[in-house]
């Protein structure tokens, strides 16, 4: 009985201890950067960036935390805390923060530029031209200076090579009743690139309304986001999927039986764009951070990571077409940041219905 | 029975004030943001919109269909693990509880990878009856129903099992001398006997499996079925909604006076089963020729509900890649060693293992404080502390969080680790409450008399005599709140921020985002903790069977 109580005694006093300890240096150090990071008029123009920042992004987490290290490796300085979300959530999130006293977050990295266009349309973005700006696509360039893009990441069909009918070749042909139910695409609400896709393809004047509609009449299941839809393909259920290209060559590259198609109509691309948020607390890390997204050495990186840079002196991802020989679908910036919001509705309204 | 040390000194309204304080701030904040949040005229028509009816729907449905199957293995288990004679009970018995001891999202995870449109049991019977399409699919309305039914059974068992002990054995001996077999006697005396256990018992497991987020999470949301937990998490992460608080909050009001009824329900009910005597060993029923081939079929299905899930983990966890079979080539270790090195796992490791401490250490003191008083000390505040306290235990984990979630805007704490420990103190304080309460009721005035007479003040001798005699039973609630709570995603899920995630958190957004085998490798070391975990909890003395009944008693519902 003795030995029991004692032996309470000393796991309570421990755990006291451990807590009391954590307690003290996790807790306060888990709340964002705002609250922690230095005022960004104390950081004089010639020392080099330190302290936190926050980085929002949809990057895939292993992909996101080999950039941060290497990002590191030139500024051992900053500390990037990581929020990795799916872009829809991604937005959601910083909606609810606007109201609750403001945005956490000093970089965002995701998605589209339709989507950068509505947040800097709420003044919510910083002005900040990287100094290599000039060495970039200049279609991934925000002519106003609030975002650059960091990626070209198109749209594809996908299939897995043990697919026994006919492959698609062309966005069209997968409305074809042979691919009914054999079709697996991200959920717009969720995924930034498949809600850009939405507004690109019903602008597009051989796609447009009756394509989606036969579409979705093939009866497609609309998985989350780009990762389940690229797993389901590489797993053969459903065999057929649209989905970002870079996926489909990571799991080709470890060995998955999946291939990539360029429909024959031109595939739309996000440009997965960066930028800093007007309400950090630290831009001089923030633009250290996206300018280090754009350098030749995060561009590599990139490429590295099966991503199509978005600079010429950096090569192409292995296995990929390069940039030039690419029938792209090319937006209207503009007119798809208007019309996005509503392609998503008419997405649903068509599943629902 | 309950002993009460009349004086009341300067010390003990101190504690009390102090007691009442905490649980105005664990309890009653949360609550009250629900219902101030609830009561906007605006909601009323998002409330009674075709999404919510819809999920509403499927969510009682599923809830439904599960407490009733739940209640229906829970008493067959019943039956034949404490009334036959079926080889090898002891063990039967742990591997048919192994379900409770695997987080329900880590279960779907795990059954996904096996009987999901591309799982391994799916292809191999599609192939079988040589189909190209899957011949059945886990994601859906009737995956979801069998998941909740394997996590909420074993609870289900324990309480029906516990109410089959207290039929008194003379009822069942008089029905056997009368003549009746061994079945009719259990049909025509025990079962009408324990029929009030039987329904408090499914009421106890449909409104649990009601607030469970993460089967439903897993199973539904890729085929977009929603539950109401699953599209209270829709309104919060994405922005199909203008005010979405307001209407989660109001979805939050009817679970939370679904619960309350539960409750009464359940109190009735729980009233209505108490027996004269206690049942003492009843005799075992004999199988007599089918004793083997009822052993084996029993074993074989405890294998599968045991073991499949780990096999199912493990190997999601050593392909290299997906659409790749698994063989001694194939397999590797780099999905774990990935998975670690992810700073997000190792942060909601770290988050979670500190989070479940402080609130293990803080239910643990609070709940001590709160169970002497209320047995204790005699006040008309007792009954609130009571309910305050452990009401918390029915109230679905989502209400909770969302409570959270506007309290902390309230606050200033929103996005911060210290609005998931606060939640957690209030889900889980109940736990060391129900615990130490047993205890410091038998405890005898006469010890802290003595001390009283001997000088010490009354705070002093409480906390001398009852608390040090209560404490082995504090500490076991506290362990079990640190081990529900490292693994908890419910309410992490809704108030998780940059830098906050918990360990639940991560793994759930790892099969979110697609990364399948990182989702696996992180819950097999989940589940491999908690077995070890809870081996510790069980080795304590109690035994295994005693320290679970302990365990599902706190659990139940929650």
């Amino acid at each position: 009985m003795i030995d029991r109580r004692r032996l309470v005694l000393i796991i309570v006093s421990a755990v006291t201890a451990v807590s009391l300890a954590s307690c003290a240096t996790s807790l306060p150090s888990a709340q964002p950067s705002p609250a922690t990071g230095p005022p960004a008029s104390e950081a004089p123009g010639g020392e080099a960036p330190s302290g936190e920042i926050t980085l929002y992004t949809s990057e895939p987490e292993n992909k996101i935390t080999e950039v941060i290290q290497a990002f590191n490796e030139d500024y051992p300085d900053v500390t990037v805390n990581l929020y990795r979300a799916a872009t829809g959530e991604l937005t959601a999130r910083i909606a609810s923060e606007q109201e609750a006293g403001g945005v956490r977050a000093d970089v965002l990295l995701a998605a589209d530029a339709p989507t950068f266009e509505k947040f800097k349309v709420q003044n919510l973005l910083a002005k900040f031209v990287p100094q290599e700006a000039k060495n970039l696509l200049p279609s991934v360039v925000d002519p106003q200076g609030y975002y650059v893009g960091t990626r070209i990441i198109p749209t594809i069909i996908a299939y897995n090579t043990n697919m026994t009918v006919a492959r698609p070749t062309s966005w069209k042909d997968l409305t074809d009743p042979i691919y009914r139910g054999k079709i697996a695409m991200p959920n717009p609400d969720v995924s930034g690139a498949a809600a850009f896709n939405t507004a690109l393809w019903l602008d597009t004047p051989s796609l447009g309304e009756p394509w989606l509609k036969a579409l979705v009449a093939n009866d497609p299941s609309v998985l989350q986001s780009n990762g389940p839809v690229s797993q389901a393909i590489a797993e053969g259920q459903p065999p057929l999927g649209i989905v970002v290209d870079y996926l489909v060559r990571d799991l080709a590259a470890k060995g998955s039986p999946i291939g990539t198609i360029y429909p024959s109509e031109g595939v739309p691309y996000i440009s997965q764009p960066a930028a800093v948020f007007e309400s950090s607390a630290n831009k001089p890390a923030a633009e250290a951070f996206v300018s280090f997204l754009i350098s030749e050495k995060g561009q590599k990186l990139a490429v590295a990571q099966n991503y199509l840079p978005v600079r010429e002196d950096v090569g192409t991802p292995k296995g990929a077409v390069p940039l030039s020989e690419l029938t792209l679908l090319e937006p209207d910036i503009a007119s798809i940041a208007a019309k996005q919001d509503a392609a998503v509705k008419l997405f649903n309204s068509l599943l629902d219905g | 029975m309950r002993s009460q040390v009349p004086g009341n000194g300067p010390g003990i309204v101190t504690l009390r004030a102090v007691v009442l304080g905490c649980l105005a701030v664990t309890f009653a904040l949360p609550m009250v943001a629900v219902v101030v949040l609830a009561l906007n005229p605006g909601v009323v028509s998002a409330l009674v919109g075709r999404d919510v009816l819809q999920a509403a729907i499927n969510s009682a449905v599923t809830a439904g269909v599960s407490g009733l199957l739940a209640t229906l293995i829970g008493a067959g288990l019943a039956v034949l693990l404490d009334r036959t004679d079926v080889r090898g009970r002891r063990h039967l018995r742990l591997l048919y509880f192994s379900p409770f001891l695997v987080p329900p999202f880590i279960g779907a995870i795990a059954w996904l990878s096996l009987l999901g449109p591309s799982g391994d049991i799916t292809q191999a019977v599609s192939g079988l009856v040589g189909s190209s399409e899957p011949v059945f699919s886990l994601y859906g309305p009737v995956g979801i129903t069998a998941l909740l039914t394997i996590h909420s059974y074993p609870a289900a068992y324990i309480i029906i099992s516990a109410s089959l002990r207290r039929v008194p054995t003379s009822l069942e001996e008089a029905a056997r001398l009368a003549g009746a077999g061994r079945l009719r006697t259990l049909r025509d005396v025990t079962l009408p006997l324990i029929r009030p256990a039987l329904i408090a018992t499914f009421t106890l497991t449909a409104v649990s499996n009601l607030s469970d987020f993460g089967i439903p999470a897993i199973l539904g949301l890729p085929v977009r079925y929603y539950t109401l937990s699953t599209l209270i998490y829709k309104y919060l992460v994405s922005s199909v909604l203008d005010n979405p608080l307001q209407v989660v909050a109001a979805i939050g009001l009817v679970l939370l006076l679904v619960a309350v009824i539960a409750v009464l329900v359940q109190r009735r009910l729980s009233r209505s089963v108490q027996f004269e005597a206690d049942g003492g060993a009843p005799p075992a029923i004999e199988l007599g020729r089918s004793r083997t081939p009822v052993s084996v079929v029993s074993w074989a299905v405890a294998a599968v509900i045991a073991l499949f899930p780990l096999i199912a983990l493990l190997n999601q966890s050593l392909i290299p890649a997906p659409g790749v079979p698994l063989t001694w080539q194939t397999m590797t270790f780099s999905n774990f060693t990935d998975a670690i090195a992810y700073p997000g796992a190792l942060n909601g490791i770290i988050n979670s293992v500190v989070l479940s401490i402080s609130a293990a250490l803080i239910c643990g003191i609070l709940g001590l404080a709160i169970g002497s008083l209320i047995t204790r000390t005699r006040s008309r505040t007792n009954v609130l502390m009571d309910l305050a306290s452990t009401l918390p235990q029915s109230i679905p984990g989502l209400v909770i969080g969302v409570g959270w979630i506007i309290a902390g805007i309230w606050v200033g704490l929103y996005n911060t680790s210290w609005v998931i420990l606060l939640a957690y103190v209030t889900a889980f304080v109940a736990f060391v409450v129900q615990s130490v309460r047993a205890p410091l009721a038998a405890a005898s005035d006469s010890m802290e008399e003595a001390a009283r007479i001997s000088g010490a003040s009354a705070v002093r001798a409480m906390i001398d005599i009852s608390w040090r005699s209560a404490l082995p039973a504090a500490a076991a609630g506290a362990l079990l709140v640190a081990l529900t709570a490292v693994r908890e995603l419910t309410i992490s899920v809704l108030l998780a921020a940059p830098g906050t995630r918990t360990l639940g958190v991560v793994i759930f957004d790892l099969q979110q985002s697609g990364d399948f085998s990182a989702a696996a490798s992180l819950s097999l070391l989940v589940v491999i903790v908690g077995l070890l975990g809870l081996g510790v909890v069980a080795s304590r003395g109690d035994g295994v069977d005693q320290s679970a009944q302990k365990a599902v008693r706190s659990y139940v519902n929650n």
